[in-house]
């Protein structure tokens, strides 16, 4: 290509999350003329979800959570669609079909758009009964449903559910946690360390009941008026009743608009240590992406704040001519500290 | 491309034709074909825009006899069909949104049709000719039935006590309830059709040779299917070793088929299937079925390569079924004769192969290591022919070779379904028994006694309403988890009710409708081109023929000197009718084209 179309090429990312803006910004920095455009389903621009158990605390006015101004996407010419559902890409044609029937064409590609809380297929029904926490508009949901000193039952647990319940606890909340094989995600834990681990949970004033031991949920149900909100009835009779129900099984990468691309998918999609896909031209990177790991000998996840920043980051210096292999910048081993807390590295973030 | 024609000469359907005809005009047939693209991608050739049609009109049991000409199994189909029209259908095409629910609305006719429905059948008279047909599957029952309703006496040897192939022992109950197989086929095989079971052809002992058969009938078929699981191929020390009398090793197809016969079965606690087609999940789902705490698939490939309905494996995950994806087998782990888990190797995806399959490439030192006491191979099945006695010509996957005749290499001896094509399903071994049924009829009486029509009939008014272009697919209600697991038998989908079956109906654009303008009357105005919902309305020179003698590209034109007719693009068209009711001449009419057989 020459130098001139090089400057000026139209770099699109899908999602506007820790990933999609870092990388904005790198792209911006390497190449100061490139037109680039984020397309995103978010209605917000780029805000801080790792803060939104702050929610219960008080602070509810959406501008508390926005990372930039909406100035710097002027002053940076980041142009951001919000709203924009991508609908599918056509690697060959190199154009992105939104959802409202638009397409927009690219001549870089990077794939941005994180995961959405997962639900097991085995509770899918209840959707309706469950409260997530994956946006601003959730997050408001739920705190508008909990009452003062309410009663929170969370099903799976994981590290943003645990997080939240924290806040929960710290905030007088009540939190019951149906614990089972996502408790820990995206941490890798072994069966000997769990004991102990479900102890700090404890610990923490955490209510813990091991969801297989009382044979699994049968229904989640919907309480009459002056009754609890929700029942959540388990195989061997056991019930518990609360306010909301919240679902945090980890997440799962959006996907479904590369399907049918050409861009090979696992679960998420398949990049080699540069962040490429296999399609030329497109990227992934962040939640949304399995990375071939040299080291594990196989495609992997690599969640968190430190990583995904540091991905978006990676894919922009590679999309700009650099070829440079990922290296994972956060640490993943869950801890119990002195007190006898647990303590994630997800957990702390700048 | 063959010659260009201006568009009103070439009508081979008169726009003004007043009342119904046939046409064996190729131009029609290549219209339907062309612009019905659900009955073309459907093996048995179904009618589907008229059964939906006569669903959205309530007469669910002609709508199960339309379904009928085409295949005689439609309550089993309309549950378990891998559903190759509805990957073809053009409400399924970019834009349209998602294809209509055909395989649901099919089930819907048989489950709505009256309790006392009567069945209607064409009988030709009695030929005097025998057909042995060596298989009970749905090949072998499909052709029994035409070859029975045209006059032949039809024995079918099958060597399981029951009927039904592949229905019957290898689909699990959940899927496809034996009542209405049992419904189906006794149905099919009530005119007259012989069906000798416990009756294995082969040149074993207590078996029957083939070779009398050949001397008693006049034309024999073979349906025998894919009866052989295919072995796993693993690496080193477990190249060579023996497999099957390990503790804790399952070929799914055996198991399946022995649990059919009425065999107890058990599975470990963790169970491992290795495998990615029908038998995969049907294997995983039965796991869960008998207590297994859990049930991974292990595939080589990716979950979107699963060649599979998307609600199936979707139901399956909601039976606990996980699914690993890039991985191969390459080793077992056991203690003394005891499975205890598999070693794997981690692929990556590489190019297609050429039967349309992804290849997974092995990545070399990535092997690791998975635990289990149960793994049920399921990566495939092939066709055994050592039943056969005669040496007959095989193609290159080991499959017999067969002419456009349906005939083998030996005179007399035909062959259909899975025994010809490899594992396939359950639509294209009916559609095959179906055609070589008619082969065989050719043959026997030395000449084609049935060839293909198109009805053309003029329809008065758009039968859809633009607002039906905005509903989206209905559901398919499914069975509680605790019910259907309770009782593995349970069947998992429970059907369309009346209500989701008449908003599923019309959805479908009723591609079968051919609007048309009669140029000689238009006056030009545009006023159809300014209400259509998109590009379908077109102003060209011409319309190519193409080879087969069926309308090819139309040459669209800007220039008005060059304008030779205003033409509806039937490809783009989706059947809305809001042209016919803007024209303020009335010269747009609209036909229904429908394929059907007459007597030559
Ligand atoms: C509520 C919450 C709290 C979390 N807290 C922490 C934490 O405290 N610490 C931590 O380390 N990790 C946390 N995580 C994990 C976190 O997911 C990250 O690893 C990281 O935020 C992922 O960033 P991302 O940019 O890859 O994806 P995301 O932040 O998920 O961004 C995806 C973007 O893609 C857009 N998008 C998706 N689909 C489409 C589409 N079809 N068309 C257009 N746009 C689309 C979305 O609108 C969104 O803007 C949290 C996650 C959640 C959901
Ligand atoms: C577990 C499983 C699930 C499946 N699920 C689906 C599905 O959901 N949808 C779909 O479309 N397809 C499905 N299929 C594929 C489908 O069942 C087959 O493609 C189809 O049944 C093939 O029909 P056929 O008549 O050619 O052979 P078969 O159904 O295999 O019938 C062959 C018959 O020949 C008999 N036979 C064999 N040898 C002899 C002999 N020597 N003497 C006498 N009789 C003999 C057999 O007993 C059998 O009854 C599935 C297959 C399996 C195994
Ligand atoms: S819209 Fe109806 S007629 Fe057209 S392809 Fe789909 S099912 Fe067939
Ligand atoms: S019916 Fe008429 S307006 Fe509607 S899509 Fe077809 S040609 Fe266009
Ligand atoms: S509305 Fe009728 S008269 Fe007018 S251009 Fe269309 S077909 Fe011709």
């Amino acid at each position: 290509m020459a130098e001139a179309a090089k400057k000026t090429r139209h770099h699109v990312i899908v999602g506007s999350g820790v990933t999609g803006s870092q990388a904005a910004e790198t792209l911006r920095e390497c190449e100061p003329d490139a037109r680039i455009t984020i397309l995103t389903l978010s209605s917000l621009l780029f805000y801080n979800r790792y803060d939104l158990p702050k929610v219960f605390r008080g602070h509810r006015d959406w501008r508390e959570y926005l990372v930039y101004p909406a100035t710097y996407y002027r002053d940076w010419k980041i142009n951001v669609r919000r709203c924009s559902r991508v609908a599918g890409v056509d690697a060959r044609r190199r154009v992105i079909a939104l959802d409202h029937k638009e397409e927009v064409h690219f001549d870089t590609l990077l794939v941005a758009s994180g995961g959405r809380g997962y639900i097991p297929e085995d509770l899918t029904d209840f959707r309706p009964l469950m409260h997530g926490f994956s946006s601003y508009t959730e997050a408001m949901v739920v705190a508008n449903e909990v009452p003062k000193k309410g009663h929170v039952i969370m099903l799976g647990g994981d590290m943003i559910g645990l997080d939240l319940a924290r806040t929960l606890l710290d905030t007088r909340h009540r939190v019951t946690l149906v614990a089972g094989p996502y408790t820990f995600w995206p941490h890798e834990v072994d069966d000997d360390e769990r004991p102990a681990l479900i102890a700090a949970l404890e610990k923490m004033g955490i209510e813990v009941l091991e969801g297989a031991d009382a044979g699994g949920i049968v229904s989640i149900e919907q309480g009459a008026p002056g009754l609890s909100a929700r029942r959540v009835l388990f195989r061997d009779g056991t019930e518990l009743y609360g306010d909301v129900v919240m679902p945090f099984f980890g997440l799962s990468p959006s996907v479904e608009f590369m399907l049918g691309s050409g861009v090979d998918i696992e679960r998420g999609l398949l990049v080699d240590p540069a962040l490429r896909t296999t399609t030329e031209g497109i990227y992934a990177a962040g939640d949304v992406c399995q990375i071939w790991s040299d080291a594990e000998r196989r495609y992997r996840f690599y969640y968190g704040w430190k990583n995904v920043r540091a991905m978006g980051d990676l894919a922009a210096r590679n999309i700009t001519g650099d070829d440079k292999p990922w290296a994972p910048a956060q640490d993943e081993k869950l801890h119990i500290s002195g007190d006898g807390k647990l303590q994630s590295p997800f957990w702390e973030y700048a | 491309m063959g010659e260009i024609k201006p568009p009103p000469q070439a009508s081979g359907a008169p726009v003004s034709q007043p009342s119904e005809y046939l046409s064996d005009d190729p131009r029609d047939i290549g219209w339907v074909k062309q612009n019905v693209p659900c009955q073309t991608a459907c093996p048995a050739g179904t009618n589907v825009p008229v059964y939906i049609r006569e669903i959205i009109e309530r007469q669910f049991g002609r709508s199960y006899e339309t379904n009928r000409e085409a295949n005689v199994l439609p309550g089993v189909l309309g549950r378990i069909c891998s559903r190759p029209c509805e990957a073809q259908c053009r409400h399924g095409w970019p834009g349209n949104g998602e294809p209509v629910a055909i395989c649901h609305l099919k089930r819907v006719a048989a489950d709505l049709k009256d309790a006392g429905h009567r069945i209607t059948e064409r009988l030709y008279s009695p030929t005097g000719k025998r057909v042995a047909i060596v298989g009970a599957g749905p090949a072998g029952v499909a052709a029994a039935h035409d070859l029975s309703l045209l006059g032949h006496d039809v024995v079918i040897f099958e060597r399981e006590e029951r009927a039904g192939g592949m229905l019957r022992y290898g689909i699990p109950e959940f899927r496809l309830p034996r009542g209405t197989l049992d419904i189906e086929l006794h149905n099919a095989l009530r005119l007259g059709v012989q069906v000798r079971t416990g009756v294995e052809i082969g040149n074993k002992d207590g078996q029957m040779p083939m070779s009398s058969l050949q001397q008693e009938f006049d034309a024999v078929l073979l349906a025998t299917g894919c009866m052989a699981a295919s072995p796993l191929p693993l690496l080193g020390e477990w190249e060579q070793r023996e497999l099957r009398s390990m503790e804790g090793v399952e070929y799914g197809l055996d198991f399946l088929m022995e649990m059919h016969r009425g065999v107890e079965k058990t599975v470990g606690k963790r169970v491992a299937v290795v495998g990615a087609g029908f038998t995969a999940l049907d294997c995983a789902r039965v796991a869960a079925r008998l207590g297994a705490q859990e049930v991974t698939i292990h595939i080589r490939t990716a979950e979107e390569y699963i060649p599979v309905a998307p609600e199936e494996i979707f139901e399956a995950k909601r039976e606990g079924v996980r699914i690993k994806g890039l991985r191969t087998p390459v080793g077992l782990t056991v203690e003394g004769n005891r499975l205890t888990g598999i070693e794997f190797v981690q692929n990556r995806l590489g190019g297609w192969r050429s039967n349309g399959r992804r290849q997974a490439i092995p990545i070399e030192g990535s092997e690791f290591h998975e635990p289990c006491d149960t793994i049920i191979i399921a990566i495939g099945q092939q066709t055994a022919n050592d039943y056969l006695g005669t040496k007959l010509e095989l193609d290159r996957w080991g499959n017999v070779r067969i002419g456009v005749d349906g005939m083998t290499s030996h005179k007399g001896l035909f062959a259909a379904g899975d025994y010809v094509s490899g594992a396939s399903t359950v639509v294209q071994a009916v559609g095959h028994g179906r055609q070589v049924a008619k082969r065989i009829d050719a043959w026997l009486m030395g000449r084609e006694r049935r060839k293909q029509v198109v009805r053309i009939v003029p329809v008065d008014k758009p039968l859809r309403e633009r607002a039906f272009d905005f509903i989206t697919r209905q559901h398919m209600p499914t069975a509680p988890l605790d019910e259907r697991m309770r009782d593995g038998k349970h069947e998992v989908e429970l059907g369309l009710d009346e209500k989701l079956a008449f908003e599923e109906a019309k959805r479908c654009y009723l591609c079968n409708l051919r609007y048309q303008i009669d140029v000689d009357r238009c006056i030009f105005c545009r006023a159809c081109i300014e209400v259509a919902p998109r590009n379908c309305i077109k102003l060209v020179r011409g319309v190519e023929i193409d080879e087969q003698g069926a309308y090819g590209k139309l040459l669209e034109t800007k220039e008005w000197n060059q304008v030779g007719a205003i033409w509806i693009d039937n490809n783009e068209c989706i059947r809305c009718g809001q042209c016919y009711t803007a024209c303020p001449v009335q010269c747009i009419s609209i036909s229904r084209c429908e394929l059907t057989e007459v007597e030559i």
